[in-house]
């Protein structure tokens, strides 16, 4: 096969702008040593969802997941327990002053459910499959999708915007461990069901 | 007015001072500034940046510079490419410093680059085609794949993620080991290679399909044919497809050492 020179403007955008010499920064126009090789231009015409793509970010992509990845931490997981499920979700805060709803990411494990919270690596609830059973909360006036948590300690409302998904997992998590025979899952709402 | 700058297009193997004519950005006249058997291909231009917030002005400068990268090309044979943008502060006096400064460097680069071009190649495979190749070599996929099917819907759901995870993963060492196989092949034939996973732009007729890698290459002339029928080769076999654009400017390979 024969090459082909087709005439792509952004084929050809790409090697002038990130390919290509660029001089020493004494020789050239430049402002406080860095030179101007059409910064401000790459950026208009590449746009910003392009710009790493065009590696004109690389730098600051770099340095950031960096940091990212040193504040990275993992679950604490007992041996022979694994993560099978997660979502990002909130845990309903009753106690004390504040009442709020606290984000972090649920974890459903072959042993647990977990909401965890990346940065600082913090476990803010967790409670065993075992003897748990979960209630869906009819949609409030804020529209949530909340699901009630039952366990011999207390209840505790979570929610999730993907709670079909939650549930099948839990479903899943639930046969796939062995752990107790869940009741029917009732659509209403009204009735709890049992892991 | 006196420009007080060059707008610096290349660096070509010339010793002849010649015009190029009104090619330049904005139509500015483009000429060449010789020192011994090198040049540097330039308009005269003023003390700052080009700059403007208008993006079809933008990009018409950009294939201007492009344009006489091309033209200096025909006329010199392959040139040093430079970034669009870079301005020389002062005459031509100033430029001719420069070349004799950075002569050594420049006018090693350009016997490096003698002779050659940049040529960008990037190999697509068929989605359907991949998928089936992974799981035909995975036995442990097909059994996943069954017990999905006889699975309750929760069980089959989990099964579901850990499916797709690890079609995922596979499928990933997959295109890793078909593109080392394909740069084996190529390799042999160019003088320079770069590997890279993506590319900036993907023709109608690719798209949707998978970029198995992208390879830039330094070829020299000669061996340009027999690139050819080795990427003929590969378009040819059933689930892949292969896009070969060029001849360049060596953009991608020329390497300036800092002078600074």
């Amino acid at each position: 096969m024969n090459p082909e020179r087709e005439s792509c403007l952004v084929e050809v955008l790409d090697r002038l702008l990130n390919k290509g010499a660029v001089l020493n920064a004494d020789l050239i126009i430049s402002v406080a040593g860095i030179p101007l090789i059409g910064v401000t231009l790459k950026a208009m015409i590449a746009g910003m969802e392009t710009m790493l793509e065009y590696g004109i970010m690389e730098d600051w992509d770099k340095s950031s997941r960096e940091l990212y990845a040193s504040q990275e931490t993992h679950i604490p997981l007992f041996p022979g327990e694994q993560v099978l499920y997660k979502a990002f979700g909130y845990l309903r805060e009753d106690e004390g002053l504040i009442k709020c709803w606290v984000p972090g990411i649920w974890n459903i494990t072959s042993q647990r459910i977990i909401l965890w919270i990346k940065t600082p690596g913090k476990v803010l609830f967790e409670t065993p499959l075992e003897n748990l059973r979960v209630l869906r909360v009819p949609a409030s006036h804020e529209v949530r999708k909340e699901l009630e948590l039952i366990y011999p300690e207390g209840r505790t409302r979570i929610s999730l915007s993907e709670r079909d998904e939650f549930e099948e997992a839990l479903a899943g998590a639930a046969e796939a461990t062995n752990a107790m025979k869940r009741s029917e899952i009732c659509e209403s709402g009204q009735l709890p069901y049992q892991i | 007015m006196v420009k007080e700058a060059r707008y610096l297009y290349s660096v070509a193997r010339t010793g002849h001072d010649a015009m190029l004519g009104s090619i330049g950005i904005e139509k500015n006249n483009v000429y060449i500034i010789t020192y011994k058997d090198i040049a540097a291909i330039v308009h005269a231009c003023d003390a700052k940046p080009y700059k403007t917030e208008d993006k079809k002005l933008a990009e018409g400068w950009v294939l201007e510079h492009s344009y006489v990268i091309d033209q200096a090309t025909k006329m010199f044979g392959t040139v040093l490419p430079f970034s669009f943008d870079v301005i020389i502060k002062g005459n031509d006096d100033a430029v001719k410093d420069w070349l004799c400064r950075d002569y050594e460097n420049l006018a090693g680069e350009l016997i490096r680059v003698r002779g050659t071009a940049e040529y960008s190649i990037q190999i697509y495979c068929d989605h359907a085609y991949l998928e089936n190749l992974v799981y035909s070599k995975n036995q442990e996929l097909v059994d996943l794949k069954n017990s999905i099917e006889k699975g309750s819907k929760g069980k089959a759901y989990l099964l579901k993620r850990d499916l797709d995870m690890k079609l995922k993963n596979l499928t990933y060492s997959e295109t890793s080991r078909l593109a080392d196989r394909f740069c084996s092949e190529i390799k042999p034939l160019v003088k320079e290679l770069k590997v890279s996973g993506r590319t900036s732009w993907t023709p109608e007729k690719y798209k949707g399909k998978k970029l198995l890698a992208t390879y830039c290459c330094l070829v020299s002339d000669e061996a340009v044919k027999k690139l050819g029928e080795v990427l003929e080769e590969i378009n040819c076999k059933e689930g892949f497809f292969v896009r070969f654009t060029g001849p360049w400017a060596p953009f991608s390979f020329v390497r300036l050492q800092e002078t600074g």
